[in-house]
């Protein structure tokens, strides 16, 4: 059994969902937090100098999804084959593609702008990018409340954890995609991952 | 043997990567190609109204990297374990962090804008990502010209394209990466893709 240590911000952010991933596979795994303040003294550990790294019995892997992707392909979570883990990635970059939408009104200095970009995206980009995660769903799930094969996968975790996020910033914005609420929820449900919800320390992001 | 049908523009873009896996693997496709001004009367066939789109014995499947990465696994140029796999992906997503820095220039309509941006891009931005690669195929390459497990994988394919945008736009691009450089040069060398660069429609992109 190979030991995994997690590096990161005190935050959900991109690290979350293979946190997420952790607590369903039932996995221990050492999940190193850094605050702001103490980032700096760090970074030179990390490969590209950023967080988050996970590290597997010493070697050191960068880049948020490539590491989820793994450690969901290592506990099963990553669909049952070649052409489901496809889908699951299809899905994944749908919702990385909201992320990206919404960046730039994240990271908008000036509040009159921001103000505008945000209203933007809420009101016209976001829901274009839920409409196409529902069709995803829709073709891909065999008619259940998961986004690939009637089963639990990353793609649920990853759209759980942004799901939050978005409903925090903006709580009707997915009033309107039953689907997708109906899918959080069954995520919601899952024994571990409640546990885990219950139990996981409490951040901003 | 299943049925591929990859369904792009004319041109290489994000479609690219996946046809250079085709060629690597010596593997029929059904390559299609839309000039701009056929692709609205096809949108609406696409799941997500967007190319590139791969069908799988009828089944349709988007995102350009989705696509890649499973048509590489079929392939077996994806690495040959799981965590040479991750390995791959954060490559891969290092290549995909670089790109987001180039989208601007291509999109910028008024000329000394855009020649701004273009300087700004290849003077301060492009070289941190390639500094970030070069650590990479230093840490993943086993000491070969590869940037995984001294074989050829689609993170050397990936790499391969995208950085022939960026040096067709600035030519002296790689000069202060002969790691990169070198990387570039085995992969043109392997005669498959050798033989498909050389026969393979000439495109602006």
């Amino acid at each position: 059994m190979p030991s995994y240590k997690l590096s990161y911000f005190n935050a959900r952010g991109v690290a979350e969902v293979s946190r997420l991933i952790f607590a369903v596979a039932g996995e221990k795994f050492e999940d190193v937090r850094y605050e702001r303040d103490q980032w700096p003294a760090h970074k030179d550990e990390m490969p590209l100098g950023q967080m988050p790294v996970l590290e597997v019995d010493g070697v050191k892997l960068p880049q948020s999804a490539a590491i989820a992707r793994f450690l969901a392909k290592q506990f099963h979570l990553a669909g049952k084959d070649n052409f489901e883990q496809a889908q699951v990635d299809a899905v994944v970059d749908t919702i990385y593609d909201i992320l990206k939408a919404w960046m730039p009104s994240r990271l908008e200095q000036d509040e009159a702008k921001k103000e505008a970009l945000s209203k933007k995206f809420f009101g016209e980009e976001l829901p274009k990018h839920l409409q196409n995660l529902e069709t995803l769903g829709k073709l891909y799930s065999n008619g259940g409340h998961f986004f690939v094969g009637k089963q639990l996968t990353w793609a649920d975790l990853l759209f759980y954890n942004f799901g939050q996020l978005l409903t925090e910033f903006e709580a009707d914005c997915l009033n309107n995609f039953s689907w997708l609420q109906k899918n959080r929820a069954e995520v919601e449900k899952q024994p571990k991952i409640a546990e885990y919800l219950k139990n996981r320390p409490r951040t901003q992001f | 043997m299943p049925s591929y049908k990859l369904t792009y523009f004319n041109g290489r873009g994000l479609g690219e990567v996946s046809r250079l896996i085709f060629a690597a693997a010596g593997q029929k496709f059904e390559d299609v190609r839309y000039e701009r001004d056929q692709f609205p009367a096809h949108k609406a066939e696409m799941p997500l109204g967007q190319m590139p789109v791969l069908e799988v014995d009828g089944v349709k499947l988007p995102q350009s990297s989705a696509i890649a990465r499973y048509l590489a696994k079929e392939f077996h140029l994806a690495g040959k374990d799981n965590f040479d796999q991750a390995k791959v992906d954060a490559v891969v997503d290092t290549v995909g962090d670089s790109f987001k820095g180039f989208i601007p220039t291509i999109f910028e309509q008024d000329p000394v804008k855009k020649e701004e941006i273009k300087k700004k891009f290849f003077t301060d931005d492009l070289p941190k990502h390639l500094q970030n690669l070069e650590t990479l195929g230093k840490l993943y390459g086993n000491g070969g010209h590869f940037f995984v497990g001294n074989q050829l994988t689609w993170a050397d394919l990936y790499f391969y394209n995208f950085a022939q945008t960026y040096i067709e736009a600035e030519a002296d691009c790689l000069n202060n990466f002969p790691w990169l450089k070198q990387n570039r040069a085995e992969v043109e060398k392997q005669p498959k893709i050798a033989e498909y660069l050389k026969q393979r429609p000439k495109t602006q992109f």
